[in-house]
């Protein structure tokens, strides 16, 4: 197997008047053809880690640790090089369709404009490939292509962004929380189309998303972040059934599930604001599982039953 | 005592929506564009009720013209005993105060500049309670929703989501009304949040005894949000019944969609 996207140590902050931490250190590695989630609640890290490898990380980041993209090193240390990575290997789904696409160009143009700036290609050429990649997420090319954003539905938006991402040629795809604006049923439409574009054209996806239930549906491999960390990263499974991290137990329990009436667990408290430093580990404010030594420092990663976990109860 | 007196809300053959303006000269003539069609609808007193539906249906119209501030086409709508768009606006803002309610997004309901003191006491501003009396009152609601007196002081942009909501439905009930509306209460939270204020309107409404009304889309949440749902769609209620039984054996083809789809995307 080959690797995709191989993070080490990596950290991510923006400067303000000082430097504030969103990713303090994560490790992971995602195969090619896999599909990688990354759950944790708004404030986590998340997004940033998400849009690090695609390479938008703002002026203003500051990074540590090294990301290799396909055996690339686009990040280590405080440098950063994306050439020939941003849009060729690494492309993104963003969250909100709607806003994304150009409002004043027609579908058509959207795809010249992201072609002609990454191969300069002839209106020619971007037609045929356009048609295939619309072909692809199961649109009808000779309709949509004269289309502008607002005349399509919410659905069809979300497949042109994906569309849109592919057309480069792009390996990876990152997307961004694309199911949350969605009603159920296009959840499931867009949900499906994903996976069988992993199993036709080999693609790896990584996966940003804040519903646990639906990244153990879709996903091989959920990394749980909370407040800048992974706190445990496994296979999906194993992570939904039999939670190790107080956290993830506190994830599953607290999700509501049709046709189930659990009474919903919560142990109260919120994620911690970003930029306040916190002595031990990240989640003691809200773990009810919590002994002395867990206030004395964040636990290192450790490897249990083929996942890795951040707690002091598996050292 | 009768049942009819217990209804508190009841809508009668409701057709609502909005106004159009067309292109051209017929620009001069608005155009009724209905959303909602036909409904009807009970809600008893003290009971949960939660509408169901996705973008679009109409569920948020039928909430709107339930508070007072849409009123409909066709039909009438009785708040409390009384037709509430047959009265003067001055009557029916005294009725429709009854209603505590609570918008679907925190941080675009609140205005930035107000303190949160000042938002928890306008719905109090016209009562002839004495200022102790009205922070006695604020008190009351923030332990409620287990907040601290201090963020009174705070601004809404000081808080967390979750606080926000909070705040919204302290804000809610603080003068004591009979029903709580609420406006999917938790889609724009985090899940272990959104667990904490399920948890924390179940509480509320069982000590208040309050009726509360939920539109919401999400099927999960509805469990555990209403005793009776309401499936609406197209503007059009196709199903109605007791949560337990509509989930679980659905008898119109639409619900019965709803449900898989849900099921299969989770």
């Amino acid at each position: 197997m080959v690797l995709a996207v191989e993070a080490e140590n990596l950290k991510i902050g923006y400067e303000d008047e000082e430097v504030v931490w969103a990713v303090k250190g994560v490790s992971f590695k995602v195969m090619v053809g896999e599909i990688f989630c990354l759950v944790g609640e708004s404030g986590c890290g998340k997004s940033t880690t998400g849009n690090a490898i695609v390479g938008i990380l703002p002026p203003y980041s500051v990074t540590d640790g090294v990301l290799r993209i396909l055996g690339k090193t686009v990040i280590e240390g405080n440098k950063r090089d994306y050439t020939g990575v941003r849009g060729r290997i690494v492309s993104y789904v963003p969250q909100n369709p709607g806003s994304s696409l150009n409002p004043y160009l027609t579908v058509e143009e959207q795809f010249h404009y992201v072609m002609n700036s990454v191969y300069e290609w002839g209106r020619k050429k971007v037609v045929e490939e356009a048609t295939r990649y619309l072909r692809m997420v199961e649109l009808d090319p000779d309709k949509v292509m004269d289309y502008y954003p607002h005349e399509l539905s919410g659905g069809m938006q979300q497949r042109t962004a994906i569309a849109l991402a592919l057309s480069t040629g792009a390996k990876i795809i990152v997307a961004d929380e694309p199911t949350s604006a969605l009603d159920a049923h296009l959840r499931l439409g867009l949900i499906r189309l994903l996976t069988r574009l992993r199993d036709t054209v080999n693609l790896t996806l990584i996966f940003i998303t804040h519903d646990l239930l639906s990244a153990g549906k879709i996903c091989d491999k959920i990394a749980i972040m909370y407040s800048g960390r992974i706190l445990e990263l496994g296979p999906s499974g194993k992570i939904l059934t039999e939670p190790l991290h107080p956290y993830t137990e506190m994830l599953v329990d607290s999700v509501p599930i049709l046709g189930i009436m659990k009474p919903l667990k919560t142990y109260g408290g919120e994620p911690l604001t970003p930029g306040v430093e916190v002595k031990g580990c990240l989640f003691l404010d809200r773990c009810p599982k919590k002994f002395d030594k867990c206030a004395e420092n964040h636990p290192a990663p450790k490897e249990v039953h083929e996942r890795i976990v951040e707690c002091w109860r598996y050292v | 005592m009768r049942l009819a007196d217990l209804i508190i809300v009841k809508l009668e053959n409701i057709t609502l929506g909005y106004y159009t303006t067309p292109r051209g000269w017929r620009s001069l003539f608005k155009v009724k564009q209905p959303v909602v069609f036909n409904v009807n609808l009970n809600v008893v007193d003290g009971e949960k009720v939660v509408i169901i539906g996705e973008s679009g249906s109409g569920k948020t119209t039928l909430l709107k013209t339930i508070l007072g501030i849409l009123p409909p086409f066709e039909g009438r709508v009785y708040v409390l005993g009384k037709s509430i768009y047959d009265l003067p606006a001055k009557e029916r803002r005294k009725i429709t105060r009854q209603i505590g309610y609570v918008p679907q997004d925190p941080y675009k309901s609140l205005n930035p500049r107000v303190k949160i003191e000042t938002v928890m006491k306008e719905p109090l501003e016209k009562s002839n309670l004495t200022d102790r009396e009205i922070k006695e009152r604020i008190n009351e609601a923030l332990r409620l929703v287990q907040l601290h007196e201090k963020i009174l002081d705070y601004y809404p942009m000081q808080l967390s989501g979750g606080m926000m909501q909070r705040v919204l439905i302290a804000r809610a009930i603080v003068h004591e009304p009979e029903i709580l509306a609420l406006d999917e209460p938790t889609s724009a939270l985090d899940v272990s949040i959104q667990a904490q204020v399920i948890n924390l309107l179940n509480q509320i409404r069982r000590k208040l005894e309050l009726a509360m009304l939920t539109v919401t889309h999400d099927l999960a949440v509805a469990q555990y949000l209403g005793d009776r749902v309401v499936i609406i769609h197209k503007g059009r209620i196709v199903e109605e019944g007791e949560t337990a039984i509509v989930l679980s054996q659905p008898s119109h083809e639409y619900t019965r969609l709803l449900i898989s789809s849900y099921r299969a995307s989770i």
